[in-house]
């Protein structure tokens, strides 16, 4: 497929010349006149090669690779703006990309290799022939341009499938669907276990700041209280152990009501909180006996009115009366006239 | 009421006799005052507080709540003289002292003014308005509180049973001269005083004809019910008599250090940034007047010792205008006076 378009008019100029002198031209001249037309310019050693490719079995949609090497004469090259630009070539063919690289330097001129891609958007039925079309180039060396041809490639465009089915069965129904591959979800389960482990601690610590029910830390104080003064039992004469002993059921009303709790308020905290109702004399009788203690400065006269035994008995009935139902109980004249008609 | 005359006899017994006697006759003073001041028990029992441990009282509050009614009536079951003097802008030292004016004959006369006109025996002084009144006039009724006498006519005068109660109008602020942090330091007590709360109270005092002649309201009151000339005596055995133990001194002392340092305390006030809240203040003589005040009301309680609830019933009025709050909370210090105090005594574990 090695070709140059002067080779071509040179030799058709000649068989032309030669069918002259067959209608009666003498043939020393035409003879001549030919050898004047090859002589008349340089010898054009241009040529435009395109490399073996496949020509058969595309479908629709497939990439043609077309390619091309050009040789020129010394002193020529390729004119970039007339390469081939990337556009649609006709119904069923687009050029979708265009390469020019240089190929190997040659001692008589210079080289290129072009690479085309189309594709192809013709639907065949049945295997057809189908046709890319030659390519113009351009070259000069600055003074006159010189024209060249990619020829044209033939190529096969091949059908999806029969057309008419040969076997049973419609060849065009869907396939089922591919199923989803299952997507690696360990490194997000991680996370938030992490980040749910996370935050249910700090709510729980939370919790346990605020006091929130149940993670409230002490709700029973006097209980508490009952604990610490234990010991208190075996040393029922020991002065400092007994006014600490004062002290550490004074922290434990102080829990218990919220604030500091001095004898003037125990009626008012009495009246306010029933589980204490009954035991408002014993509370006041402790605060009397405190204030002597501490702020009388007789804790030895305080522990004789309240004897060490005596302060235990009434923590054990605090701690008793803690676990009662905080909620103000109805008065039964209430209850009864709910009951009422 | 020779009978109720301070007179000095030895032995333990013999004062604590005497003392209970006092306690009777004070809780009698609080009666006769009652009876004509309505729904102002609070504030009669700090007043009262106040004239046992002689002390000077400024007073706070709206107009016509019946403040000078209360100070008349005091003056009346006390005894002794009333003096009362207006506030005002263009007032002068030398108007309370001197009374200058052009006599019958038509010449010039100087004569004792208000604070020298009943002599030694004034008892009650009442300045109305005490913000109206300019710093000299100040100076000299500060002078008179701490010293109990003045210059004039080129001798001293002594005023050895007088107790000072001033008014401070706290509507206003056009033309009033605020006190001093240091002058509202030589108080005993800031009381405020508010209209009754009590509706039976208020309905008798809208209501009742009595409350509408104040002469002759406070003719119902018992003259000298106390003697104002043993006042001084009794105050000092008062003192005395009421002794305070280590834990109530250490109370004390944690009092103190709550409202000197609320944030340390572990006190929080919302809205407040506690670390920047006090300034200053809260002196030790503020705390010296706090402790009279507490004896005193342990003395009327009917107790040998002071008790937490002694210091409760005082600490705001003795303490709350000694603290000095950064200038941004100084609009709003009544309402965070009052919340720290409350958050002192919520905080500071008692015994």
């Amino acid at each position: 497929m090695r070709c140059s378009i002067f080779s071509c008019i040179a030799s058709r100029l000649g068989r032309s010349i030669a069918a002259g002198a067959r209608r009666g031209l003498p043939r020393l001249a035409g003879a001549g006149i030919a050898l004047l037309a090859l002589t008349a310019g340089p010898v054009q050693a241009d040529s435009v090669t395109l490399l073996p490719a496949r020509a058969f079995g595309y479908f629709l949609g497939d990439l043609v690779r077309v390619e091309a090497d050009i040789r020129l004469d010394p002193g020529f090259a390729l004119v970039p703006a007339a390469l081939p630009q990337p556009h649609k070539v006709n119904g069923y063919l687009d050029l979708i990309r265009v390469d020019l690289s240089p190929g190997p330097l040659t001692a008589d001129g210079s080289s290129y290799r072009l690479t085309m891609v189309y594709q192809n958007f013709y639907g065949a039925l049945e295997p057809r022939a189908m046709e890319i079309p030659a390519v113009p180039l351009r070259a000069t060396n600055g003074e006159a341009p010189r024209d060249l041809l990619v020829p044209a490639f033939v190529f096969t465009a091949a059908p999806f499938r029969e057309l008419v089915p040969s076997r049973g069965g419609n060849p065009m129904a869907l396939r089922p669907d591919i199923l989803p591959r299952p997507y690696p979800l360990r490194p997000e389960i991680e996370a938030i276990t992490v980040a749910a482990l996370v935050g249910t601690l700090a709510l729980l610590a939370l919790a346990l700041l605020q006091g929130w029910r149940p993670f409230t830390r002490s709700q029973r104080p006097f209980a508490t209280a009952l604990r610490a003064l234990a010991p208190l039992a075996a040393a029922p004469t020991d002065v400092p152990a007994y006014r600490a002993g004062l002290i550490t059921l004074h922290r434990a009303f102080d829990a218990a009501a919220g604030h500091r709790l001095l004898a003037d308020d125990v009626a008012a905290w009495c009246r306010h909180d029933p589980r204490y109702s009954d035991l408002s004399s014993e509370i006041a009788g402790f605060f009397t006996t405190s204030r002597r203690a501490f702020f009388g400065a007789e804790p030895a006269a305080a522990m004789e009115a309240l004897p060490t035994a005596d302060l235990l008995a009434l923590a054990r009935r605090l701690a008793h009366a803690e676990r009662r139902d905080p909620r103000p109980r109805p008065p039964a004249a209430a209850l009864a006239a709910e009951g009422a008609p | 009421m020779a009978e109720l005359s301070h007179a000095p006899s030895p032995g333990v017994t013999g004062a604590e006799t005497r003392l209970a006697d006092w306690r009777a006759h004070a809780l009698d003073f609080e009666r006769e005052v009652g009876q004509v001041v309505l729904g102002q028990e609070r504030v009669i029992r700090l007043l009262t507080i106040a004239v046992f441990a002689r002390g000077h009282v400024l007073l706070e509050g709206d107009v016509g709540v019946g403040k000078t009614t209360l100070l008349r009536a005091m003056a009346r079951a006390i005894g002794g003289a009333y003096a009362r003097v207006e506030g005002t802008i263009d007032l002068m030292p030398t108007d309370l002292v001197y009374d200058a004016r052009i006599g019958d004959d038509g010449r010039p006369r100087i004569d004792p003014g208000p604070l020298l006109r009943r002599g030694g025996d004034l008892s009650i002084f009442f300045f109305n308005e005490i913000n109206r009144a300019r710093p000299q006039v100040h100076a000299l009724l500060l002078r008179l509180m701490a010293e109990h006498s003045i210059s004039a006519f080129g001798t001293e005068h002594d005023f050895p049973h007088l107790q000072v109660f001033a008014d401070r109008n706290r509507v206003e602020r056009e033309e009033t001269f605020e006190l001093p942090a240091a002058a509202r330091d030589r108080f005993f007590m800031e009381v405020e005083v508010k209209a009754p709360e009590d509706r039976d109270a208020r309905r008798a005092l809208v209501f009742e004809p009595r409350f509408h002649d104040t002469d002759t309201l406070l003719r119902a009151v018992r003259e000298g019910v106390v003697d104002h000339r043993a006042l001084g005596a009794l105050a000092r055995d008062i003192q005395a008599a009421i002794h305070a133990s280590p834990a109530i001194r250490d109370y004390t002392l944690g009092l103190w250090d709550a409202v000197r340092a609320p944030a340390q305390a572990g006190i929080r006030l919302p809205d407040v940034r506690m670390d920047r809240l006090v300034q200053g203040g809260a002196s030790p003589r503020g705390l010296s007047f706090l402790i009279r005040a507490a004896r005193v009301r342990a003395w009327l309680e009917g107790r040998d010792m002071i008790v937490p609830e002694d210091l409760r019933a005082v600490f705001p009025e003795v303490m709350a205008h000694r603290i000095f709050f950064d200038p941004v909370y100084e609009l709003r210090r009544d309402t965070i006076a009052r919340a720290l105090c409350q958050a002192a005594f919520d905080t500071v574990p008692a015994p």
